[in-house]
């Protein structure tokens, strides 16, 4: 199981809201491929899948989540 | 940055060489024969008959400076006279190769192309449609006085109505074209295709370029011409419209309906000198004017060099560029060679050339030339010739004798209504809540960038009084976004465009979701032209367009210097309310990155006549201010402060609306009560004053804050009567103090509220030096601590508080070393 975080985002973001899944959870990704949209106040941005494997969400759209704090899981 | 568009390191790294393509020199060579075969003896005729009227019309005003009068008129003109005398074959040949609905965009040598633009346009437009334009221009006031002392009717009369309006605009009298607010170098007639002239030189590129991408986007055949020297190729606001209008996105990426080249066609009339400059051989890089096309694209601008001295090459190249223009394969680029046989200007004394090159270039000259050629041809006689020229002088004549009378062109009347040219600066009108529905790519509702506004609380506290990040609420970035969405998506006539506007979202994310919902054409990025996008704008705009367009940082007003302050301020005025422009110029204000990155420039724009100007604080006032903006029809500058993109609407309970809402530039705006002190604030400055307004609190001096809320237009009602109450007035600004909008308010709150005031009104703003690195900006911008410390030293010592703050310097010890 590889895990998915908040990527640190600059010295001063702290947090992220999950703007759109691109995949869902059950569906096989591809490592490198975008997986989820993040926004902060200062950018929007794709998150790329860390490994290959199953997708596990573990926030819902429009949550906002702190900088290290999981958003999925890729079994 | 397309992620369509990959940048492949093997095809950027091929070894090769580029090939150029080949750039024609003089390579008409129809004779005169042929011409008369394919266009008749009578249109050879009116040929010569425009140049002879654009000479003589010239040749008057070369005598009226040079002896005070003309065929026995005496008239004193003071103002400038920049005359073609010898170009005459460029103006009639490219108004013989145009048709009347392209427009035409001159300098200032321009009145040849003006005169020959409105002969052709009144020889082949229907004779009814010319009199229904002279019947409906200024209520046919100035048809009228020229038939009732010319007499004369149809054609005739409407080419008296064309050189008698032109003369009288160029004395600047009050029936003259542009109601003798233009004048020789600013002359324009719409309704024939003429569109402004403009005394810098270079302007009119970018300005005709913006109004070419108008009249693709409303898919009008017809084309524009930007009319320049080989002066202005010397210009950078030249190069930067060549390659604003050979953007290859035009071509490679918007959308296939739109698809295709400027329509622009940059003709250079290049008469060898710029002033006294030499171009070829001196000044410049280029041998021959017609090379530069290659720097700009592949296709070099189709660029060729005519001879200048031939209206017919001329009318024969302007031809072949206006059908590829129209194919979508523009821009386009004449090299129109001409020799200047007059001076630059009267006070030319031709040090600079010599008197064996102008003998060389007499047999050049388009007049005799072609009247030789007519003769040689067995079209006219010599004495028919000089029939035409006898009949041209004293039509000319007639017309200047009527323009030189005060009866038949009034001047403007100053003494009478000294506010008549100030009227003339904004039209003040504004458009409906605008409810069109262009086509998007995609509902609103599919953007997630854009869906994510609707999750946000539109307060900036929560139920408890928690103060909300603005990941949770809505932010003054947002609230622009949300008034920019509503105009962008209801209004097919705005357009939005500046560096990284598109997928970045811009470069502070105000634009964020809108690719999601706008096609290119409506949303793009432009180059790092910032004279090209504002020159661009107020083009599209003149054309019948609305534009919204961005500088990322207000330091790079500066780049589009003449664009803003020039340009997009005065040709209203200019016009005498003859054009409409309705542009918007976002420009974010800065902190952090140091001395040309972060400086408040309010001041330049509120200082020059013409710009509306807003600096929003708040995100209420942000979205109601920028919903005004984008509903003016006249010019504004909207300046937003990159400390404040991420703010919360704090003042208002109910937050910010999520419809949409106007509130009206000019109106300052009381963000808190007190009846001890007023501060007047501008942008940013609000909220360290409301801190200081706490402190102050404690110390027993109630602050009243108001925001400024906007420059100009500025209603002084609200700080007045504040002062009414308190007595006492401080004004904060992130502006260097010298010079600044706050020294203004400053100056009229002391004359008007004079006698309230119990001590001169106060201004602090940042000291007159560069603005510091971020470790250092609580040293240059005002911070709370020097707003308290000031009310309490200066207007409440009883407080007894001493000075935290640096500002203890001697100010006028500081004017005294210029800072």
């Amino acid at each position: 199981m590889v895990p998915v975080v908040v990527p640190q985002l600059g010295n001063e973001i702290s947090e992220a809201e999950v703007t759109e899944w691109l995949k869902a959870t059950g569906e096989t990704v591809a490592e490198g491929e975008p997986i989820v949209t993040i926004t902060t106040t200062k950018m929007a941005m794709d998150l790329e899948a860390p490994a290959a494997g199953v997708l596990k969400q573990m926030v819902e759209e429009g949550e906002i989540v702190e900088v290290g704090a999981p958003l999925a899981e890729i079994e | 940055m397309p992620k369509e568009l990959l940048v492949d390191p093997l095809i950027t790294h091929r070894r090769g060489a580029l090939r150029l393509p080949e750039i024609p020199l003089h390579a008409y060579d129809r004779p005169l024969a042929a011409e008369r075969a394919a266009r008749g003896d009578a249109a050879l005729i009116e040929v010569l008959r425009h140049m002879l009227l654009v000479r003589e019309f010239e040749s008057m005003l070369a005598s009226f400076k040079a002896t005070g009068a003309y065929r026995g008129i005496e008239f004193a003109y003071r103002g400038p006279a920049h005359l073609s005398i010898g170009q005459e074959g460029a103006a009639v040949g490219q108004a013989l190769g145009l048709s009347p609905e392209d427009h035409i965009f001159g300098s200032h040598r321009s009145h040849g192309e003006f005169i020959a633009k409105g002969l052709a346009a009144i020889a082949r437009m229907p004779g009814a449609e010319v009199e229904t334009i002279l019947a409906t221009h200024d209520g046919g006031w100035l048809r009228d006085t020229v038939a009732g002392a010319l007499g004369g009717s149809g054609a005739a009369l409407a080419e008296d109505v064309l050189l008698f309006g032109l003369l009288a605009e160029i004395f600047m009298r009050a029936n003259g074209f542009n109601g003798g607010m233009g004048g020789s170098m600013h002359a324009f007639f719409p309704p024939f295709g003429i569109y402004p002239n403009n005394a810098i030189v270079g302007a009119s590129a970018g300005i005709a370029t913006g109004a070419a991408l108008r009249r693709k986007l409303s898919r009008e055949d017809a084309i524009c011409v930007a009319n320049a020297g080989d002066g202005s190729t010397g210009c950078g606001p030249v190069w930067e419209a060549m390659n604003f209008a050979s953007m290859a996105q035009l071509t490679r990426l918007w959308e296939e309906e739109h698809r295709g080249g400027l329509p622009v066609l940059f003709f250079f009339t290049n008469n060898f000198y710029a002033m006294g400059g030499q171009t070829a051989g001196e000044t410049m890089g280029w041998d021959r004017l017609s090379r530069i096309g290659a720097g700009i694209n592949p296709d070099a601008m189709h660029a060729e060099t005519v001879d200048g001295a031939n209206p017919f090459a001329v009318a024969e190249a302007v031809a072949r560029k206006r059908a590829l223009l129209l194919e979508g394969r523009g821009p386009a680029l004449l090299d129109v060679e001409c020799y200047r046989i007059s001076g630059h200007s009267t006070t030319d004394a031709g040090v600079y050339r010599s008197r064996e090159e102008m003998k060389l270039w007499e047999p050049h000259d388009p007049i005799g030339r072609l009247a030789a050629g007519l003769v040689a041809e067995g079209v006219m006689t010599e004495g028919g010739v000089e029939d035409l020229r006898t009949g041209v002088a004293a039509r000319i004549e007639a017309v200047t004798r009527a323009a030189v009378d005060p009866a038949l062109a009034p001047p403007v009347d100053v003494a009478g209504d000294p506010e008549l040219i100030g009227r003339r600066v904004f039209s003040g009108a504004e458009i409906a809540v605008p409810e069109g529905a262009p086509p998007l790519i995609q509902p609103i509702e599919k953007s997630s960038a854009l869906r994510g506004l609707g999750r946000k609380a539109r307060a900036g506290h929560d139920a408890d009084g928690k103060l909300l990040s603005g990941l949770r609420a809505i932010t003054l970035r947002d609230a622009l976004t949300e008034a920019i969405l509503h105009h962008m998506c209801h209004d097919e006539r705005l357009i939005a465009y500046g560096e990284e506007c598109r997928e970045w979202g811009g470069a502070f994310g105000v634009y964020r979701g809108l690719a999601d919902v706008l096609p290119r054409h409506r949303l793009f990025n432009a180059p790092i032209s910032e004279a090209a996008i504002v020159a661009t704008a107020v083009g599209y705009a003149m054309s019948g367009g609305r534009a919204l367009v961005e500088l990322m940082y207000g330091d790079f007003i500066g780049r589009a210097g003449d664009e803003i302050l020039n340009q997009m301020a005065k040709w209203q005025a200019m016009s005498a309310g003859g054009l409409r422009l309705p542009v918007v110029l976002r420009a974010s204000i800065g902190s952090k990155y140091g001395a040309q990155h972060s400086q408040d420039w309010s001041a330049l724009t509120a200082h020059v006549p013409g710009l509306k100007i807003a600096y929003p604080a708040t995100p209420y006032d942000a979205k109601g201010l920028m919903a005004s903006a984008l509903s003016s029809e006249d010019p504004v500058v909207f300046f937003e402060s990159q400390r404040l993109y991420d703010q919360v609407e704090t003042f208002r309970a109910e937050g910010v609306p999520e419809g949409y809402y106007r509130i009206p530039l000019g109106l300052p705006d009381v963000k808190r009560a007190g009846g001890d002190v007023t501060v007047l604030t501008f942008g940013p400055a609000l909220y360290p004053a409301l801190k200081a307004a706490e402190e102050l609190s404690g110390l027993g001096v109630e602050t009243e804050v108001i925001d400024a809320r906007s420059l100009v237009p500025f209603d002084y009602a609200p700080v007045l009567a504040s002062v009414k109450k308190t007595g006492h007035l401080l004004i904060v600004t992130e502006a260097s103090e010298r010079g600044s909008f706050a020294m203004t308010v400053a100056a009229n709150a002391a004359r008007f509220g004079w006698g309230d005031l119990k001590a001169p009104p106060r201004v602090l703003g940042a000291p007159n030096w560069i603005v510091p690195g971020a470790e250092m900006e609580t040293s240059f911008f005002p911070q709370a601590y020097d707003i308290v410390d000031i009310v309490t030293n200066e207007f409440y010592p009883r407080t007894g508080r001493n000075a935290r703050g640096l500002r203890r310097w001697d100010d006028l010890d500081l004017a005294r070393r210029g800072l």
